[in-house]
């Protein structure tokens, strides 16, 4: 750790203020207020990289600097990208302040101090860059992500990844080691998924097939009932592995439904008027089982999963959105994370008939629905064929259904649209 | 306008003389019955194909395999051998068996034959003799048992035709052991003189100037108690002692087996790279029609993630369609369904497990995606094999017989009988297709030379630019990461001779036309001022090129992850076009709907070569 001084606390703070700016901190009109908390010096001289904890307006960020020699020739990862962040002076005189994880000759420096692997890594490019984390790819040989916005412990989603993997859940990027201080994730490196495609791509593919032509799901060349089942086979395996890793608990359904029902009144109360839904809840109350609950992913739909040549893979474990906060390794019911999938298939069978009819995408609702019907079904048949999923879901598969039914109107209410609109 | 065809000027010999020729070749299969009737007996012959000869040379392909020739009773299209040391007497004779084989080494065409080895026909005297007693000299040339219950783990290959592998004989009053037709009984391998027989089989047709075979039914020649009579040990042990005898006495001719199972099963056929030099990739196949259906590319990139690596001086030999029904043996039920469901809508298009109908119908007539699919074949890994007609985009006769479906004549012209020959129809093997979409009338040879447009004359360039890569034969692969999942990206790798790699970069810039007197396969280039430089390079180098297909049926966005190839220039190969160098950042290519491009990788050192300056 080093000390800073006051003219160096401040040349920090500036260039932070600079950092929130790129990285969606400056919220209101208001300057943030930020604090420098500390910085290790992950290199040292010309080039160098400063790693930067700041509070920023109660928030914990984390910026990875890199010093340079003003002049000096840089490559960046992206073409037309402003990684340069100002300057600063220190013993070694003044400094170019760019984004190290931007440059391609301090990115690998980078991860050769998270590895402890100090060959050359190939070259880097990058994959993704948002306000949940920066991941680069080195010759497809490590993935590294270096999260801008920190949890004050550890980060879920990577709690959950590691958790996954020791329980010998395959279906993921294997981690290869964690950037972890003080109790924190920084980031972590991952063996890259090679040949992935995300699970939302390859369901567009199947709707645009299917919405160019006039026939049924079954019918079309691209169905996707076959992904589906592979699909559910797969998430049944993840909640059997999360059950193992993180224990279960249980909750009673009447208080779920308590709390969906609430959920649509505030929401809109037009979904309470669902036909067939007060006879489907009435009889899961009378029921009045009590479901098992886990650590569930959090935030599960085709955009967290990929297709790869290995089958289908558990690509974003880092549920809640951009900043911590969001939602928090709870326990729920895994059937939500099956809504989340099937909420997350009415979603993209509504934007691949925006895309195709965007004056009219009402033509095509009939083989949207029946496109999600199928897809369903077939997602369950894999799910609830998992060996070990039978202890955590209901026996009932009528109740399955008429369950995830209820939830995926929840998440209708919460996101304001509704399935099968 | 029309264009002459003229022969690409090969010389003479073998194109290829290394030992490793196979790993570059293209294959074209060709039924002698379907191709050519020289003497208007309504079946084709050694002499027509021999007449035919030019039209190959001119189409570009390297090595023919003849589909059976041998006499036989034709119960199973000449799969079942009555007499393994002749030439059935439609067909010609030996003499002109060997006159076609002079004739296709002087231009730089190898040929290899079929070879039955497990069985034979129920005709062959071999047979009639060991199933008139039990006693006599040939009575354990074939399997007899008294019973039908041994070796019950044996599948029956033909389950809609056969219900055993065991048929009784009444004269012997014994079964004998069959692993396909009943017609066509199992020769006992653990009879020495059965094994030095066939051996001796081999160098018979090797000596005639063969440069191999293609081993039928390859996995069933032993059987073995508690086993089910596949890919048996004494099975590899006897390929060994065959392969034994080419390495001591025919280097360069080769054997390709045919043995339908999962990669990993059939590399065994391999052996140490002891045992056979090309084996089928069967799984491969299904999954390319398969993919362009799904319009995703993984059940290619699936299946060729479970392709084990080849050991030194192997290939795999690929396809599209066959003389065979298109087998759905390697795939699961579900896929099986779903590929009747797409492919096989008419029940009639059935056959065994799979479909009896050529490339261009299962596609509906889709030139497109026939491209797609030719683009793929040709640029996979492995040595491709063009069935006969297919590079015309020929249809099918579902109405025939079991495979017959798909083995009609060629179509040569739109004259009667489609060209193939003059006996009166009712004298043909088969009606030829004269329906108004793929008949003769609208679908030949002769339309489509004349044509420059035509699919014939697309294949032909294909095969010609393949040349131009010879790592699409042996060089590594390397499949791009590619967000898109309806776009298939690899890159294949490889060091190649230097005159090869480069001269189709020279003559793309100079504007050389393939049918010119230059001659493109004699590199005539290499007399013109370009010598000197030629002469001044290293005699070979890295060749990489990156080919990029759109599985979709619409016009795809593909972002090719590229930076470990950053400064290189793709320059397209048809048209010898330069594209933007590779940068750091994933390398954007817009594929029309069935849309493939090649390029080849010219690192910044080689733009001006690739320039052509």
């Amino acid at each position: 750790m080093l000390e800073l001084d006051a003219a160096w606390r401040s040349s920090l703070t500036s260039l932070m203020a600079t950092w929130v700016q790129k990285h969606g901190g400056a919220r209101g009109d208001t300057e943030p207020r930020i604090e420098i908390l500390e910085v290790e010096e992950l290199v040292e001289g010309r080039p160098g990289i400063l790693d930067v904890l700041a509070n920023v307006d109660g928030e914990l960020a984390h910026a990875v600097l890199g010093l340079r020699t003003p002049g000096e020739e840089v490559r960046f990862v992206r073409s037309g990208d402003d990684a340069v962040l100002g300057l600063h002076e220190d013993a070694l005189g003044l400094g170019m302040v760019v984004d190290a994880l931007l440059d391609t000759e301090l990115a690998p420096l980078v991860l050769a101090v998270v590895t402890g692997d100090g060959g050359d890594p190939g070259a880097v490019s990058l994959i993704a860059d948002d306000d949940s984390g920066l991941t680069l790819l080195f010759s497809e040989r490590y993935s590294l992500t270096v999260f801008p916005w920190l949890f004050d412990r550890p980060h879920p989603g990577v709690e959950l990844l590691v958790a996954l993997d020791e329980a010998g859940f395959n279906h993921l990027a294997a981690p290869v080691a964690l950037w972890r201080r003080g109790g924190r994730d920084l980031g972590m490196v991952q063996e890259p998924m090679a040949g992935a495609a995300a699970g939302w791509a390859l369901a567009l593919t199947s709707l645009r097939d299917l919405y160019a032509g006039d026939g049924p799901p079954e019918d079309a060349g691209g169905d996707f009932a076959s992904e589906a089942r592979a699909l559910g086979v797969m998430t049944g395996r993840m909640h059997v592995s999360l059950e193992r890793a993180f224990g279960r608990r249980a909750e009673n359904v009447a208080a779920r439904l308590d709390i969906v029902a609430t959920r649509l009144r505030t929401e809109d109360p037009s979904l309470l008027e669902t036909p067939g839904l007060a006879t489907v809840v009435e009889a899961l109350r009378t029921a009045g089982t009590r479901l098992t609950t886990i650590r569930t992913h959090g935030d599960f739909g085709l955009e967290r999963v990929a297709r790869t040549d290995q089958g289908w893979m558990v690509a974003d474990t880092m549920p809640g959105g951009y900043r911590p906060g969001g939602i928090g390794p709870e326990f729920r019911s895994p059937l939500e994370d099956v809504a989340d999938m099937f909420w997350s298939f009415h979603r993209v069978a509504l934007a691949a008939a925006l895309e195709r009819e965007p004056s009219d995408f009402g033509s095509l609702i009939d083989q949207a629905k029946a496109w999600e019907a199928r897809n369903r079904r077939a997602f369950l048949v894999g799910y609830l064929a998992t060996a070990g999923i039978g202890g955590l879901v209901p026996a009932d598969r009528e109740m399955v259904r008429n369950l995830v039914g209820v939830l995926e109107l929840e998440r209708a209410a919460e996101r304001g649209s509704r399935p099968g609109d | 306008m029309t264009t002459v065809p003229t022969p690409l000027n090969r010389g003479d010999g073998p194109q290829d003389p290394s030992s490793t020729w196979f790993q570059h070749a293209v294959f074209y299969e060709v039924l002698i019955r379907g191709f050519y009737d020289s003497n208007d007996d309504g079946t084709g012959d050694l002499r027509g194909l021999r007449e035919k000869l030019d039209y190959l040379e001119w189409l570009g392909i390297d090595c023919l395999w003849l589909l059976p020739f041998y006499p036989s009773p034709f119960r199973d299209g000449g799969y079942d051998i009555s007499d393994f040391f002749n030439v059935h007497p439609d067909y010609g004779t030996l003499g002109e068996l060997v006159g076609l084989l002079e004739d296709a080494h002087r231009r730089g065409i190898r040929v290899i034959a079929d070879l039955v080895m497990n069985h034979t026909s129920d005709q062959h005297p071999w047979f009639i003799e060991s199933r008139s007693s039990r006693d006599n000299p040939k009575a354990d040339w074939f399997v007899w048992n008294d019973d039908d219950q041994r070796w019950p783990e044996a599948r029956v290959v033909f389950t809609d035709v056969e219900r055993s592998n065991w048929t009784w004989d009444d004269t012997r009053q014994q079964y004998y052991w069959h692993r396909f037709y009943s017609h066509q009984p199992d020769l006992n391998y653990e009879n020495p003189e059965v094994a030095d027989t066939m051996v001796d089989l081999v160098r018979f047709w090797l000596d005639l100037g063969f440069d191999g075979f293609r081993l039928d039914a390859v996995p069933y020649l032993f059987q073995a108690d508690g086993t089910a009579g596949e890919h048996l040990p004494e099975t590899h042990a006897f390929i060994r002692r065959i392969r034994k005898q080419l390495e001591a006495d025919y280097p360069g001719r080769i054997l390709l087996a045919e043995a339908n199972g999962w990669p990993s099963d059939v590399a065994d056929y391999f052996g140490n790279g002891d045992e056979c030099h090309l084996c089928f990739h069967f799984p491969l196949m299904p999954r390319l029609f398969m993919a362009v259906r799904r319009e995703q590319r993984y059940p290619i990139t699936e299946i060729l993630s479970q392709t084990p690596e080849l050991p030194p001086g192997c290939q795999w030999a690929t396809f599209l369609r066959n003389h065979d029904e298109l087998t759905l043996e390697q795939v699961s039920d579900e896929d099986r369904d779903y590929l009747f469901a797409e492919y096989a809508k008419d029940p009639r298009m059935k056959r065994h497990m799979g479909i009896g109908r050529r490339l261009a119908p299962l596609l509906d007539g889709n030139r497109r995606l026939a491209e797609l699919l030719y683009s793929l074949l040709l640029s996979l890994p492995g040595s491709p094999v063009i069935y006969y007609g297919d590079e015309l985009l020929m249809g099918d006769n579902i109405y025939l017989g079991d495979r017959d479906s798909v083995r009609t004549p060629m179509q040569w012209s739109p004259d009667r009988n489609g060209g193939f020959s003059r006996a009166d129809f009712a004298q043909l093997y088969l009606p030829p297709l004269m329906d108004p979409v793929y008949g003769f009338a609208a679908v030949n040879v002769e339309a489509q030379q004349r044509n420059p447009g035509s699919f014939l004359h697309w294949m032909r360039q294909l095969l010609i630019q393949r040349r131009s890569l010879p790592i699409l034969g042996d060089g590594a692969m390397e499949i791009l990461d590619c967000p898109n999942p309806s776009v298939l990206g690899f890159v294949r790798t490889g060091v190649v001779d230097d005159v090869t790699s480069t001269s189709t970069a020279w003559r793309g810039w100079h504007g050389d036309e393939p049918e010119t007197g230059l001659g493109w396969g004699q590199w005539g280039w290499a007399a013109t001022a370009g010598a000197a430089e030629a002469a001044a390079r290293p005699p070979s180098r890295t060749q990489a090129a990156l080919c990029v297909h759109n599985l979709s049926r619409f016009a795809q966005p593909a972002e090719l992850l590229l930076s470990r190839w950053s400064g290189y220039m793709p320059v397209e190969v048809l048209g010898r076009v330069p594209f933007p160098v590779i940068g750091e950042d994933p390398y954007t290519v817009t594929l029309g709907p069935y849309g493939y491009m090649w390029f080849e990788l010219f690192e910044p050192s080689d733009d001006e070569e690739a320039a052509g300056m």
